[in-house]
């Protein structure tokens, strides 16, 4: 039986820490960044609705949507629910801070009544995230499908809820009873395999229900109800079950995601990517999967590179596996009319060159290190990038192969051996400007930067945020000009020759930023130096001559 | 709140803090069926409790039953069954990775054991019962952000049930030599204050048990006596005091000495004429 005590004391140190923090808040600064985020996210939508077009869809199309859009929205909802077991069987859902568990879950005050204020702080920031991407999904489903837009944005943002709340709740109630990791896996495997028979032999799928209720823009079936009630009862047992929570998965996340959070507002990409992995206790292996001979005579950075590309474990290959499979289906989807997944299919090759890029993170991780060796810092970091973009290739090549299954066409197939490694590269190429921009400036520019005005400042993070993006997307979009070869009546292969050619060159050119960068900005801080001390000068000629003329 | 210029002041000049309250608070409880710290007082210890047992152990003040922990492939504590008798004062020593941390946090039920049991006061760790029992003292100290000092010590005393904690808390931070401090941002300390925070956090709330690892780490020479003096005061009123350290003068105060070798014990027994410097010797 656990005691009530302090649970005022509790109380009042939640009220106190509130106030403290209202106390040092800066209001304007707030203010200014809910605006940055609703403009961003607002313009987003705008941009991407411009994809959509309003026309709308035929009734064929709507039966094929009421025949097979349960069980494929509802491997969304399988998604989830496996992403939350995993994430249970791994310490999540929670992460409270290192203070809270140390001297509040170590005092006799009920573990539940401590924990249930961040689990239901947790499930409702998740659900008001999945609530608000829903929304914005079911707007623009709404502009060609039957039925009002209102009515989708507000089925679409009850869908997101609840695939959120399969996630939270899914983690809470593995974590609870402890559900090794294997067993979470094996859940999460045959749940996606049940949910990938339903959609392609239309047996009755787990999550169908779910999938069905997110069309209730058009149709509304009561039974179709069940699926969020399911949701609901699953957090609600997961709250219940709070009091089981592992103080060991707590302290171990406590450190781990304040680092996240401070990488996320420092947009450091490849730290959040980092920290996820040591969140999800994705460890490096301790024996690679091949032994390189210890006393190899080719050149240390591809030696060692190829060091810690050999460590990756098996589930960060799957990972990138998954990404190159996913990112050919984009490009596919791109290539048949829905040019939106260009975007999907450049972010998803950003991802998958972050993953493959773990000899260079490292490197610019060790920033002292790197100093104190006799090389040129960029020549340094670009030969860091010779192995991983070589470990690239047979991931390459299964996009090569998913793109044959989809089609089942060797022409598809034969633009796709064309295409696939430069766009895997450039892909690449983005996550690399993304890592080496975060490095140390050897410049010091950063201070200059500071000394912008806040309008300028604001517009540099954003395009210092999207930059790499947009790099990978150029890979990613080269599929719309095959597709325009392809309506224009010309050669597709051709095509896709001379877009690999470019995209080679771009790569080149990515490899030419690296590998000059910091002269650049040497020489660039050079000449504001020199601007400077010109106007100094200026100045003081000025003011020289005004005191003679006074 | 109290604000800072209500803060008791120390009870006297003399460093020596009155921990009469604190200790006495943690006897007027009765957590276990296990002897309190009082009745301990009034009965001679069991000092000689042999720490090997075949059988379960669930009485004294902290049992193991064969405890193990694994960090993937590698075993950080063999199997491992001792019993601390109430009152003991042990101090636990070994090489660095030798599982003394390990065990320290598994007792205070921060870590999950990868097999075996632990019992605090014979109750479970991490249940309430044991967590009243049970202060923790981590060569790691963690604070939060956006407290004071003395608003942790509010917080912690409170937390553990401590309503009349001002004195206690202003005894401590005397003793320590913190108590200018008690208003500022303990995250905003130095190394060697923020363990002096800790170890007035560690004492500002009552227990039956202190679970302490790496106490002298960053402490000054005026520290550490405060330490001790708190730990000996502790040690008075009968609390078990159960400390991990590299210190090898600290063994000199203790009544037994734990000895662990790559997460084996190697030795469990009085530490007089030890050759303490080769039992935390690494592992050829």
């Amino acid at each position: 039986m656990e005691s009530a005590i302090g649970h005022d004391a509790l109380g009042d140190l939640r009220r106190a820490r509130r106030k403290n923090r209202l106390a040092d808040l800066d209001w304007f600064e707030a203010a200014y960044r809910v605006y940055l985020v609703a403009f961003a996210f607002g313009g987003t939508a705008l941009w991407a609705s411009g994809f959509v077009k309003d026309s709308k869809v035929s009734g064929g199309t709507i039966a094929d949507m009421f025949r097979h859009g349960p069980a494929i929205v509802g491997m969304t909802a399988v998604v989830a629910l496996a992403a939350g077991l995993r994430s249970g069987s791994r310490g999540g859902p929670l992460a409270i801070e290192e203070a809270d568990v140390r001297h509040v879950l170590l005092s006799p005050v009920d573990r539940r009544h401590a924990l249930l204020r961040p689990a239901v702080q947790r499930a409702r920031s998740a659900a008001f995230g999945g609530a608000l991407v829903g929304a914005l999904a079911g707007e623009l489903a709404g502009r060609r499908l039957p039925g009002s837009v209102a009515s989708w944005a507000l089925v679409g943002a009850a869908v997101g809820a609840n695939l959120a709340g399969l996630f939270i709740g899914g983690a809470l109630v593995a974590h609870a009873l402890r559900v090794p990791r294997w067993a979470a896996t094996a859940t999460g495997v045959v749940l996606l395999a049940w949910q990938g028979a339903a959609i392609a032999k239309h047996v009755v799928g787990p999550a169908n229900l779910d999938g069905s209720f997110a069309l209730w823009g058009m149709r509304q079936r009561g039974t179709d109800i069940a699926g969020p009630a399911f949701t609901l009862v699953l957090v609600v047992v997961g709250l219940m079950l709070l009091r089981r929570t592992s103080l060991d998965a707590l302290a171990r996340r406590s450190g781990l995601v304040a680092q996240l959070r401070f990488a996320v507002t420092m947009q450091d990409l490849r730290t959040v990517m980092l920290l996820r992995r040591a969140l999800s206790q994705e460890n490096t292996r301790s024996r690679p999967w091949i032994r390189i001979r210890r006393s190899g005579r080719s050149a240390v950075t591809w030696r060692r590179g190829w060091h810690s590309l050999l460590r990756f474990p098996a589930s960060r290959l799957l990972r990138m596996s998954v990404l190159a499979v996913g990112a050919a289906a984009s490009e596919v989807a791109a290539y048949k009319g829905t040019t939106a997944m260009f975007l999907v299919s450049g972010a998803l090759l950003f991802l998958l060159g972050m993953e493959s890029m773990e000899p260079l993170s490292q490197e610019i991780d060790q920033p002292d290190l790197m100093s104190s060796l006799p090389h040129e810092r960029g020549d340094l970091l670009l030969r860091h990038t010779i192995a991983p973009m070589v470990a690239l290739v047979p991931f390459a090549a299964i996009a090569v192969a998913a793109v044959g299954v989809i089609e089942k066409s060797a022409g598809a197939a034969a633009v796709a051996a064309v295409l696939a490694l430069p766009t895997v590269w450039l892909g690449a190429g983005g996550a690399v400007v993304s890592i080496v921009k975060d490095a140390p400036d050897i410049t010091s520019a950063a201070v200059e930067q500071t000394m912008l005005p806040p309008e300028m400042s604001g517009l540099t993070t954003i395009v210092r945020m999207l930059l790499p993006l947009v790099v990978s997307v150029i890979g990613s979009a080269g599929v719309l000009l095959v597709r325009s070869a392809h309506r224009a009546g010309s050669s597709e292969l051709g095509a896709a020759i001379r877009l690999a050619v470019a995209q080679l060159i771009l790569c080149a050119l990515v490899g030419w930023w690296v590998r000059r960068r910091d002269q650049w900005r040497v020489k660039i801080k050079g000449i504001m130096a020199e601007g400077r001390d010109a106007t100094a000068q200026q100045r003081a000629t000025r003011a020289q001559s005004s005191r003679s003329t006074s | 709140m109290s604000e800072p210029s209500r803060h008791p002041k120390p009870a006297s000049r003399h460093p020596k803090p009155d921990l009469a309250t604190t200790t006495a608070a943690a006897a007027s409880r009765t957590k276990s069926p296990a002897m309190s710290p009082r009745e301990r007082n009034t009965t001679a210890p069991d000092r000689t409790i042999e720490v090997r047992s075949p059988a379960p152990v669930t009485g004294g003040a902290l049992a193991a039953n064969d405890l193990t922990k694994n960090y993937g492939d590698r075993p950080a504590l063999a199997p491992l069954t001792l019993l601390v008798p109430i009152g003991q004062r042990v101090a636990v020593v070994g090489h660095n990775g030798s599982g003394k941390t390990t065990f320290i946090r598994m007792a205070a039920g921060l870590l999950d054991p990868s097999g075996g049991t632990v019992h605090v006061m014979g109750h479970a760790s991490g249940t309430s019962q044991a967590r009243s029992a049970l202060a923790y003292l981590s060569d790691t100290p963690a604070f939060y952000d956006d407290l004071s000092l003395w608003e942790h010590l509010e917080y912690i005393s409170r937390l553990h049930g401590v309503e009349e904690w001002d004195q206690i808390a202003a005894d401590l931070l005397g003793h320590l030599g913190l108590y200018e401090r008690a208003d500022d941002l303990p995250n905003t300390f130095s190394r060697g204050l923020r363990q002096k925070a800790a170890v007035a956090l560690a004492f500002v709330r009552p227990f039956d048990l202190l679970l302490v690892d790496e106490p002298f780490v960053g402490l000054d020479a005026a520290g550490r006596t405060a330490l001790l003096e708190l730990l000996d005061q502790a040690e008075e009123d009968g609390a078990t005091l159960v400390v991990a350290t590299h210190e090898l003068g600290y063994v000199e105060k203790v009544s037994r000495l734990i000895a662990l070798r790559d997460g084996e014990i190697v030795h469990d027994g009085d530490p007089t004429g030890t050759d303490v410097a080769a039992l935390v010797a690494p592992p050829a």
